[in-house]
């Protein structure tokens, strides 16, 4: 349970907030590059902003406020130049840092331009995504996470949640809730509707714990009839700090990204990328972007796939979770170290100090691979294979694709293992 | 409302409706180095364990962390099973 001001000062992203500044810290993703190649600007909301994203002739990327700083029309509908972006109201043009460089129904020989600037933060392209950064200088890099950069298929759900992102965290660091929310519910839900929930998602869990470590926390649990020596409790996978998690298993690698984009609305991204051992894959022409349904025409919740659980229990706590009214239990320490170390980032911003996870070392971005379980819940190869027909992957436009891919590399392996013998 | 704690009620009629008795006895200084936890300065999440209130604590002072369990009655060993 938290006071309503430790609450506040936990779920508020907006500018001016302790929450807010710590949160400028780092890189966002806030648009897929397909859509910056089919159109060049678009508008993006970040941390309770708006901003113009754009994209330059010469591929560069720039984002600006959106609102012009002469008559604040919005520069998401302006003209996108080889250097800048121009108003489509009154044709000013700025740069990528946000300078003035036209002011065309001005004076040629006035100093107007100059005591005039757009705000400007930093874009750039990584993995089929485009990236902002809106926090004060130097920049630091945007991290390159393993599943960003490694070979594979790259395949990408998202949704537009009306939840604060914070709630969506907590569920990264409470294991129990697969047990529950994805194995006996779903096993009630398949029980009543007619099919099969996937078993290996039922395990009860007989312990769990939680790491800190430099980019977040690292979660394991222990499953009944497993042992310490298994993937989900030796390796677990981590709470990427301060908005994502790492997760995969079979062949399937995903980073779970949560945008903060106000208090109250987060974009959920289902970063994936499909690399199973044995398989064979060309580079993509193209990357799918498909958004994931999770309300029915009565405005119901869609629960019969494993993401739809999740933003059930995320969006279904309120747009902000009251945690005045909230009752612990010890299956919950995992979001108690969670909010401390939120905290402890808060103070590290305050005292003028860079928070984990901030990556300004080129040499150690080159790849950061991040500790995540291969055999996932002991399911074995099977894991991909549920994972996708009963998970977010069923919505893919390359779902039947990605089956083969998946089929094949198992055949190959197999294959393999008889030519050994 | 008083503030004391001794005034809080016990067992299940202390929930939701309470929620703002069960901040009065939360700790509110560190117990290595006496910084205050309250307010901003610190953390204190309130989590059960059985009859157990634990209280998970950090300080922003010292950046202690540990728990603070209020204790109604000591136990000991158990028999298992």
């Amino acid at each position: 349970m938290l006071t309503a001001e430790q609450n506040a000062e936990l779920t508020r992203v907006g500018p001016g907030t302790p929450m807010g500044e710590l949160l400028r810290r780092y890189w966002y993703p806030v648009a897929f590059t397909r859509q910056l190649d089919q159109f060049p600007v678009r508008r993006v909301r970040l941390l309770g902003e708006d901003w113009a994203l754009y994209r330059t002739s010469d591929g560069g990327y720039g984002v600006v406020e959106e609102h012009c700083p002469h008559r604040r029309a919005s520069l998401a509908y302006g003209v996108v130049e080889a250097d800048g972006i121009r108003c489509g109201y009154h044709g000013w043009l700025f740069g990528r840092d946000g300078t003035c460089l036209d002011q065309p129904a001005e004076m040629d020989k006035t100093s107007f331009k100059d005591r005039v600037r757009a705000r400007a933060g930093r874009a750039e392209e990584l993995g089929g995504m485009v990236w902002v950064y809106v926090g004060p200088e130097p920049a630091p890099l945007p991290p390159r996470y393993d599943v960003y950069v490694m070979d594979g298929v790259r395949d990408f759900g998202h949704a537009l949640l009306p939840c604060n992102w914070l709630q969506i965290m907590e569920n990264a660091v409470d294991p129990h809730h697969v047990e529950w929310l994805h194995g006996r519910y779903f096993e009630f839900l398949g029980n009543r509707l007619g099919f099969e929930a996937p078993k290996s998602f039922q395990r009860r869990h007989i312990k769990v714990a939680f790491d800190e470590f430099e980019h977040g926390i690292i979660k394991r649990r222990l499953l009944e009839g497993h042992t310490e020596a298994d993937d989900d409790w030796a390796i677990g996978h981590p709470l990427v700090f301060p908005y994502c998690m790492r997760v995969g298993g079979a062949g399937i690698d995903q980073m779970q990204i949560r945008v903060p984009v106000d208090d109250t609305t987060t974009w959920f991204v289902l970063y994936t990328v499909h690399a199973p051992e044995g398989a064979r894959f060309e580079p993509q022409e193209a990357i799918p972007d498909y958004e994931l349904p999770w309300r029915d025409e009565q405005g119901n919740h869609i629960v019969d796939y494993v993401e739809g659980q999740d933003i059930m229990a995320w969006v279904t706590q309120g747009p902000i979770t009251d945690r005045t009214v909230e009752h612990l239990g010890k299956s919950d320490v995992g979001i108690a170290m969670l909010r401390k170390q939120f905290k402890q980032q808060l103070a590290a911003v305050a005292a003028g100090r860079d928070p984990i996870a901030v990556v300004r070392d080129p040499a150690a971005n080159q790849r950061i691979d991040l500790p995540c379980e291969k055999n996932k819940f002991g399911a074995g190869a099977d894991f991909a294979l549920q994972w996708m027909n009963l998970g977010f992957t069923r919505y893919s436009p390359q779902l039947k694709d990605l089956l083969r891919l998946h089929t094949d590399a198992a055949e190959a392996r197999a294959a393999a293992v008889g030519a050994d013998v | 409302m008083s503030d004391v704690p001794a005034a809080l009620p016990a067992g299940p009629s202390w929930f939701a409706g309470d929620a703002e008795r069960h901040l009065l006895d939360a700790p509110k200084h560190c117990p290595h180095c006496g910084g205050r936890l309250a307010g901003h300065a610190g953390l204190v999440v309130e989590y059960w364990v059985a009859d157990d209130r634990v209280f998970y604590c950090w300080c922003q002072a010292c950046d202690w962390t540990g728990t603070v369990i209020q204790v109604e009655r000591h136990v000991g060993h158990e028999a298992a099973g």
